[in-house]
């Protein structure tokens, strides 16, 4: 997956580049609006994540260019401001996600891999597995090293999300907004508390531990084989 | 006024006191003028009608031709003598019997004003000069049918001037009266103007350090005071912004202080020698977790700000207050279980609203509640409509609010107890930012604390 980046701050630029290789992408990191342009439209690349206010030529320059080019590819804003009028326009020019710095760098990556998976077919499984877990989504049942194990429905949507997105830092934003769909941060300990009491069911009984906490970034399955 | 455009008040009054002097005066001028011609007209009347009667008394007296023919002999001693009055006679047929030597009436005068009334006088232009005359078909004492026709006029050529001098010495007066009037006018308005002035000047004392200062409401004229008042009024809205703004500024600089030395400190202690990868790992790892917060902070206070130029809500939708409060029970469940917290919510309303802000505005309610709560009570939450509202109450059990902060606290930062400022979860803004959502949405919200039991209540406008 090749992804294209265009930020001036070069900390910024630096840092996300440096993650996002360390993810398993292929980086290109540019720092001016025009050398993005170009680059954008003569290199094929699964995603671009563009900086608001760039030297040379906006953001909003570049997507526009990169549209009427004809290429489809995912868009991602990065700006320090946040206005409403700023994230019509986004929208409007064909952008696909905004993103208000400071984030949180798991925020982003989360974004990033929900955007290029937006464009493949949505796997139809019936089961999610790792390790000797299984969670079977039609009966709505799940199981480890098989023994039952009895969730509520949100627990069963949470370690569905975890188990979907293994191997992914899932940061607390995201869990909130995908399980109950909660598009706000809360002030109080409610993903940790629900982790906590997911984690008593399916993992403290057994090993190897799935679930794990990354501190100060959200929280992750492991599946060990992969490991 | 628009000619005038955006002149001074003084020049403008000063313009319209010269308008109405003019004004007034000309119209004087022109009934001064009037009355003083026609009392001219009379008194010629009364000199020419004087002579007509003289003429008809002596005509009376003529008994035969002979006397007509004698007429000149006769009335040159009665009738002239007058200076610059006229005489013209005719006889029977025409005959010119007499005349002064100026004597030149227009004849159709003599002929139509004779038989009719006498006493119409009419004008006429000779030359230079201008006569006033009159005509009468007078009876002589020869026999009834011998008439003759007489016509007497003055010379009014000096009435005429008189007239003229008159309206030149009027315009002359009209218009230094309108200058007078405009100088005076200008000085009055100047005068009363003063008040103005001094407004202003106190005006200009108010700065940014000094926003306290207020115009003397007391001092001002009555017309001024309701102006002075509107300002005041201004000046004290915009102090109360402005020290909110520059508390809030304070707030921030002081809330953001603990966890940014927090970080430096750690940080540094951690540099300041050779540690093992994991000592390192737990070090950024709670660095994480303080930017984060921090970061959170940020974008909370910035909803804040927005919310002081009035918050846009996004897009409406009709919401059902009790099932936004079921999925919020929904998050909050886990944290409530934990507490041995029941969680209940009666009654039902629609409101207008966007989705996003209303869970975020009840939820950080919902959160304080659970959050104070003591431990095994019931959080209840009662959706109440009425006639033009819906009000949502939520009531825990705890150790309630001192009637001394209930005020403050939907202020921001504002914390009960000032030893929880740092306690690892709120950034002091959860009330703050709900108040602005329920604002922004037209409504009110309350806090209420009697013994343990704390309400809150918001107040939204229902779906019509």
């Amino acid at each position: 997956m090749k992804i294209l980046i265009v930020e001036d701050e070069p900390k910024t630029g630096d840092y996300l580049k440096q993650g996002l290789g360390e993810a398993g992408f292929v980086v290109d990191l540019l720092r001016d609006g025009t050398d993005g342009l170009h680059h954008a439209l003569t290199e094929d690349y699964d995603l671009a994540i563009l900086d608001v206010m760039l030297p040379g030529m906006d953001g909003w320059a570049i997507l526009a260019g990169v549209r009427k080019a004809g290429k489809d590819m995912p868009v991602l804003f990065l700006s320090a401001r946040d206005h409403v009028d700023d994230r019509v326009k986004g929208l409007e020019l064909g952008a696909d996600d905004y993103l208000v710095k400071p984030f949180a760098f798991s925020e982003l990556l989360a974004r990033v891999r929900t955007l290029l998976r937006r464009g493949s077919k949505g796997s139809a499984t019936e089961f999610l597995r790792a390790a000797d877990l299984e969670l079977d989504l039609l009966r709505r049942r799940v199981t480890r090293a098989g023994k039952r194990i009895d969730l509520t429905s949100k627990e069963f949507a949470l370690l569905e999300l975890l188990l979907r997105r293994q191997d992914e830092v899932l940061p607390r934003s995201l869990i909130a907004s995908q399980v109950w769909d909660m598009n706000f941060d809360s002030d109080t300990n409610v993903i940790e508390v629900a982790m906590r009491r997911l984690r008593a069911k399916v993992d403290d009984n057994f090993e190897p531990k799935l679930i794990r906490t990354v501190r100060g970034m959200g929280y992750v399955l492991e599946s060990p084989a992969c490991a | 006024m628009r000619l005038i455009g955006r002149t001074s008040i003084t020049r403008r009054l000063a313009l319209l006191f010269v308008t109405a002097s003019s004004a007034v005066l000309l119209a004087l001028g022109f009934v001064i003028a009037t009355s003083v011609e026609k009392h001219f007209e009379q008194q010629d009347m009364e000199v020419l009608s004087g002579k007509m009667e003289l003429a008809r008394h002596a005509l009376k007296t003529f008994k035969s031709q002979d006397d007509l023919d004698r007429v000149s002999q006769l009335l040159d001693n009665s009738l002239v003598g007058h200076h610059g009055l006229e005489l013209i006679i005719f006889g029977p047929n025409h005959a010119l019997l007499f005349a002064t030597p100026n004597a030149n009436f227009p004849f159709d005068m003599m002929a139509a004003r004779a038989a009719q009334s006498p006493h119409r006088p009419m004008t006429w232009l000779l030359g230079d000069q201008t006569y006033r005359g009159i005509a009468a078909e007078l009876p002589t004492g020869i026999s009834e049918r011998s008439r003759v026709v007489v016509a007497v006029a003055l010379n009014i050529a000096h009435h005429q001037a008189f007239m003229r001098s008159f309206q030149q010495t009027l315009w002359f007066f009209v218009a230094g009266a309108a200058l007078l009037t405009g100088l005076l006018g200008w000085l009055i308005a100047r005068r009363g103007l003063a008040p103005l002035r001094a407004m202003r000047e106190q005006a200009q004392v108010v700065t940014a350090q000094q926003l306290s200062h207020r115009l003397q409401v007391e001092t001002v004229p009555i017309e001024l005071a309701e102006l002075a008042q509107s300002l005041n009024d201004m000046l004290a809205r915009l102090e109360d912004a402005f020290h909110r703004l520059s508390d809030f500024s304070s707030d921030i600089a002081h809330e953001l202080r603990t966890p940014v030395s927090n970080l430096m400190t750690q940080t540094q202690v951690v540099l300041s020698r050779a540690r093992d990868a994991d000592q390192y790992r737990s070090i950024l790892e709670s660095n994480a977790e303080e930017f984060e917060r921090m970061a959170r902070m940020i974008s909370d206070m910035l909803l804040l700000a927005k919310a002081d130029n009035g918050l846009v809500v996004p897009s409406r939708e009709t919401l059902n207050v009790a099932a936004e409060i079921l999925a919020l029970f929904d998050y909050y469940d886990a944290v409530a279980e934990e507490k041995g917290l029941q969680l209940s919510v009666e009654g039902d309303g629609e409101v207008s609203a966007d989705r996003l802000m209303l869970r975020r505005a009840l939820g950080n309610l919902l959160s304080n509640a659970v959050r104070h709560a003591a431990a095994r009570t019931t959080v209840r939450v009662r959706v109440h409509t009425d006639q033009d509202a819906v009000s949502i109450g939520m009531e825990n059990t705890g150790d309630g609010i001192a009637q001394e902060y209930l005020e403050r606290v939907f202020d921001r930062f504002f914390r009960v107890d000032p030893s929880r400022q740092r306690s690892s979860e709120g950034t002091g803004l959860g009330l703050a930012i709900t108040k602005s959502i329920v604002v922004a949405h037209g409504g009110t919200i309350s806090v209420a604390s009697i013994g343990k039991v704390t309400t809150f209540t918001i107040r939204l406008p229902r779906v019509p």
